[in-house]
C-alpha cells in the first residue's frame, strides 16, 4: 500500500501578509483568552501547600514526580481546570494526562500531595472515571502516583458514596485488569482507608520506604463520644488522648513488603521509586511504531500555531477549514474522501507521526449553489445537511472496518431544521451517525475548534460517544451551548413580549431578562467554563493540537485490540477509485 | 482579462476592503458579505487591479449580483 500512503496529496498554502494583517486583532483576542487560561492553570498548580514546604520534608510534589518520570516533551495534561463541584482548593486533587514513560505511552494520574495530602475531595471521582475510561479506550497502561490521605472528612457526603463516588475507582481498576490493561502504582506517604484501596487496587505496587497502605488509619484516637455529643470535658479528654497518641500507622513497608509481599519493591528515594516505575514501563506491551506506520513521520509543512491567523475569534466570521487541517497533518498531505459530495463536511485520511488517521470536520462559509439539494434556500458551512451526514456515516463505518482512529475537528452551528430538513431525513441521519460511531470500535479524539452547538455537538464525535471518544479538547475560541444565547433569549421570551405588549405593559423588564440570559449563555459557554465543567477535557492553544494528535495516534497504535492489515484496507482504495 | 466577483446568495455587504485602482492578490478579500449570520469575504479570483466596485457597505445584494470587477 506504499503508493497510497507514502505520498498523499499536498494541500494548504502559506499565510499571506494581507491575512496576517487582517487577523491581528483576532489573534490578540485569542492570546488574551490564552493568558487567562494560563493564569488559571498556574493557580491550580499552586493550590495547597507551597512546593518548598513538601521539599523541606524530603517529599517531591506530584508535578516534580511527573517531570522526573516522563519522557521529555511528551506530557499532554488533561482536566487541569476541571472542578465541577467548586471544590475550595479549585481543583479535583488529582493531576492527569497522557505521556510517554521509557518510550511507552500511558495514561498517568497522581494525587496532588500539596492539597490536603492527596485527599479524596469533591469532583475527584468524576475526574478519575474519565481517566480510567481513557486508559480503557486507548488500551494503554494506567500509571498511578498514589499519595492519598483518604476522604476529606468534612465533606464526605460529596465524595464517599454513590454509583460514581470515589469507591468506584476500585471497580474500574478491576475492570481494566479484566480487559488486560495493567494498572501500575507507585506509592508514597500515608494511605489509610480509601487511600489504602487506592494503593492495593492496582496491578503492580511499588513502595517508597515511608509509605503505608491500610484498611483504616491510625490517626483516629478514639471512636464516638460516649455522651452522644461533645462538650468541654470531652474536648479535654480528646486533647489528652491526642497528646499521648504515639501509634505508628498500620500497613507500613515492614508489613506489606516483608510480611504480605503486596509491595513488589521498596525504594529509599524519590528518584529510586520513579526509576523503578520507568523500568517497569519497559515491560509493558507495546508495538514498535514502525509496525503500523504507513510512512516516515514528518512535521506539517506549515506551523500549527499559524491556525491563530486562520480561525477568527469572531464567531460570525468564516475561514478556510482545509488550511487548518493542512497545519495538523504530516507534511500537510491528505487523501480526501468524496470531495464532491456533502460539501459542508470534510472527511479524509491523513498521517500523524507516520500513523494513519481519519479526519472529519466542518467546512465554513458559503456552500456551492444548489446545495442543499432538497431545499430552496442556500446552505452555509458549519451546518449539517443530508449529504454531509450520509458521507460521515460512510466514512466512520469504513474507518471502523479498516481500524483507522478518527480525529474530529468540530465547529458547528447545528443540523439544518424545518420541514425540508425533516423530509430529507436529517433527524434520522443524525442518529444514524451516533449508531455508526457506536458500531465501530476505533478510538476517537475530538477538538471543538470553535462552536459546539445543538445535537451536532453530540453526533460529531462528541464526549457523548462514551465508548469511542477518548478525550475532547477546547481551544481559545471554543463555545459550547445548546443554541446561541440570543437565540435562546428569543425562544424563551418571544411569547412573553407579545403578551406584555398586548397588555400595555412596558417591555423593558423582559428585554433586561433577555439580555441577562444571553450574557449568562456567553459566560457559561466560554473555554474556562467548558474546562471547569468537563464539557472538554482540556483547553489548548491551536499550536498544541498537533501534539495531542501525536500522543493520541501513538497511544492508539501502541497495543491495539484488533488490526486491519494495510493491504486489506478498502477506504484508501475507495478514495482512489 | 476582467473577472467579476459575484454574491453567492442573498445578503448584505458589510465592509469594503479595497477601492478602485487598488492592487489585489489572488484570494485577497474585496468585500465582506453577511448572510445567514455568517460573515464571509468575497475574494479576488486573480492577481490584478480593482476596476469597479458596484456596492456600498450596508447594501443588500441578491444572489449573482456583481459586487466588483478585477482586471
Amino acid at each position: 500500500m506504499r503508493p497510497y500512503f507514502e505520498k498523499m496529496t499536498e494541500f494548504g498554502k502559506p499565510l499571506s501578509d494581507g491575512l496576517k494583517k487582517r487577523m491581528e486583532e483576532s489573534v490578540s483576542q485569542i492570546k488574551e483568552v490564552e493568558n487567562g487560561i494560563a493564569e488559571a492553570v498556574e493557580k491550580v498548580r499552586n493550590a495547597g501547600l507551597p512546593a518548598e514546604t513538601l521539599n523541606k520534608r524530603g517529599e517531591w510534589t506530584v508535578y516534580q514526580r511527573l517531570e522526573y518520570l516522563l519522557d521529555p516533551g511528551t506530557w499532554c495534561p488533561l482536566h487541569t481546570l476541571y472542578d465541577p463541584m467548586d471544590e475550595e482548593s479549585g481543583t479535583t486533587g488529582v493531576v492527569d494526562g497522557i505521556g510517554r514513560i521509557s518510550g511507552r505511552w500511558a495514561v498517568i494520574i497522581g494525587f496532588d500531595n500539596k492539597v490536603l495530602a492527596g485527599a479524596w475531595i469533591a469532583g475527584q471521582a468524576e475526574n478519575i472515571l474519565r481517566v480510567t475510561d481513557l486508559a480503557k479506550r486507548l488500551n494503554v497502561p494506567l500509571v498511578w502516583l498514589v499519595n492519598c490521605s483518604g476522604v476529606k472528612l468534612t465533606e464526605q457526603e460529596k465524595v464517599y458514596a454513590g454509583r460514581r463516588g470515589n469507591g468506584t475507582t476500585f471497580f474500574r481498576h478491576a475492570e481494566l485488569e479484566k480487559l488486560g490493561i495493567p494498572v501500575l502504582a507507585s506509592i508514597w506517604g500515608t494511605n489509610p482507608a480509601g487511600g489504602g484501596y487506592q494503593g492495593i487496587s492496582p496491578t503492580y505496587l511499588l513502595a517508597h520506604k515511608n509509605c503505608n497502605i491500610a484498611v483504616g488509619g491510625a490517626g483516629i484516637v478514639s471512636g464516638m463520644s460516649p455522651k452522644g455529643f461533645f462538650d468541654e470535658e470531652g474536648a479535654e479528654s480528646i486533647i489528652a488522648a491526642t497528646k499521648g497518641f504515639k501509634e505508628v500507622p498500620p500497613g507500613r513497608v515492614e508489613i506489606h513488603y516483608d510480611s504480605t509481599g503486596f509491595f513488589k519493591a521498596v525504594y529509599e528515594t524519590e528518584e529510586g521509586i520513579l526509576d523503578g516505575l520507568k523500568d517497569l514501563m519497559k515491560a509493558m506491551p507495546a508495538y514498535d511504531p514502525r509496525f503500523f506506520r504507513v510512512a516516515e513521520p514528518k512535521a506539517p509543512r506549515f506551523d500549527p500555531s499559524e491556525i491563530d491567523y486562520i480561525i477568527p475569534f469572531n464567531q460570525k466570521q468564516s475561514y478556510n477549514f482545509d488550511e487548518v487541517v493542512a497545519r495538523l497533518t504530516d507534511n500537510s498531505e491528505h487523501m480526501e474522501f468524496r470531495p464532491d459530495y456533502g460539501p459542508e463536511v470534510y472527511t479524509g485520511l491523513a498521517k500523524v507521526d507516520g500513523l494513519l488517521v481519519g479526519i472529519i470536520g466542518n467546512r465554513q462559509g458559503f456552500l456551492p449553489k444548489g446545495y442543499p439539494e432538497y431545499a430552496p434556500y442556500p446552505g452555509i458551512g458549519g451546518k449539517l445537511y443530508r449529504q454531509g451526514l450520509i458521507k460521515m456515516n460512510e466514512f466512520v463505518t469504513l474507518c471502523g472496518r479498516d481500524r483507522v482512529p478518527i480525529i474530529w475537528l468540530q465547529d458547528t452551528t447545528g443540523i439544518d431544521v424545518g420541514d425540508y430538513a425533516e423530509k430529507a431525513e436529517l433527524l434520522g441521519l443524525g442518529q444514524s451517525l451516533v449508531y455508526s460511531i457506536e458500531q465501530t470500535d476505533v478510538p476517537m479524539m475530538m477538538v471543538v475548534l470553535r462552536k459546539g452547538t445543538a445535537a451536532a455537538h453530540y453526533i460529531l464525535g462528541g464526549p457523548t460517544a462514551n465508548n469511542n471518544n477518548a478525550f475532547s479538547l477546547g481551544t481559545p475560541t471554543t463555545e459550547i451551548y445548546v443554541m446561541h444565547g440570543e437565540t435562546a433569549a428569543v425562544a424563551s421570551f418571544a411569547r412573553r413580549l407579545v403578551k406584555e405588549q398586548e397588555a400595555g405593559r412596558p417591555l423593558q423588564p423582559i428585554i433586561d431578562k433577555m439580555n441577562a440570559l444571553a450574557a449568562e449563555y456567553t459566560a457559561k459557554s466560554r473555554p474556562a467554563y467548558c474546562a471547569k465543567m468537563g464539557f472538554v477535557d482540556e483547553i489548548v492553544s491551536f499550536g498544541a493540537i498537533r501534539k495531542y494528535m501525536v500522543a493520541f495516534a501513538n497511544s492508539v497504535y501502541q497495543n491495539p485490540k484488533s488490526i486491519c492489515p494495510q493491504h486489506h484496507m478498502v477506504l484508501p482504495r475507495i478514495i482512489r477509485g | 482579462m476582467a473577472e467579476q466577483i459575484t454574491a453567492p446568495m442573498v445578503g448584505k455587504i458589510i465592509k469594503l476592503h479595497v477601492k478602485v485602482g487598488d492592487h489585489v492578490g489572488e484570494d485577497d478579500p474585496v468585500v465582506t458579505m453577511e448572510a445567514m449570520k455568517t460573515e464571509m469575504p468575497l475574494v479576488s479570483p486573480i492577481d490584478g487591479t480593482v476596476k469597479e466596485i458596484r456596492v456600498q457597505a450596508g447594501q443588500q445584494v441578491e444572489a449573482d449580483d456583481v459586487v466588483a470587477v478585477v482586471e
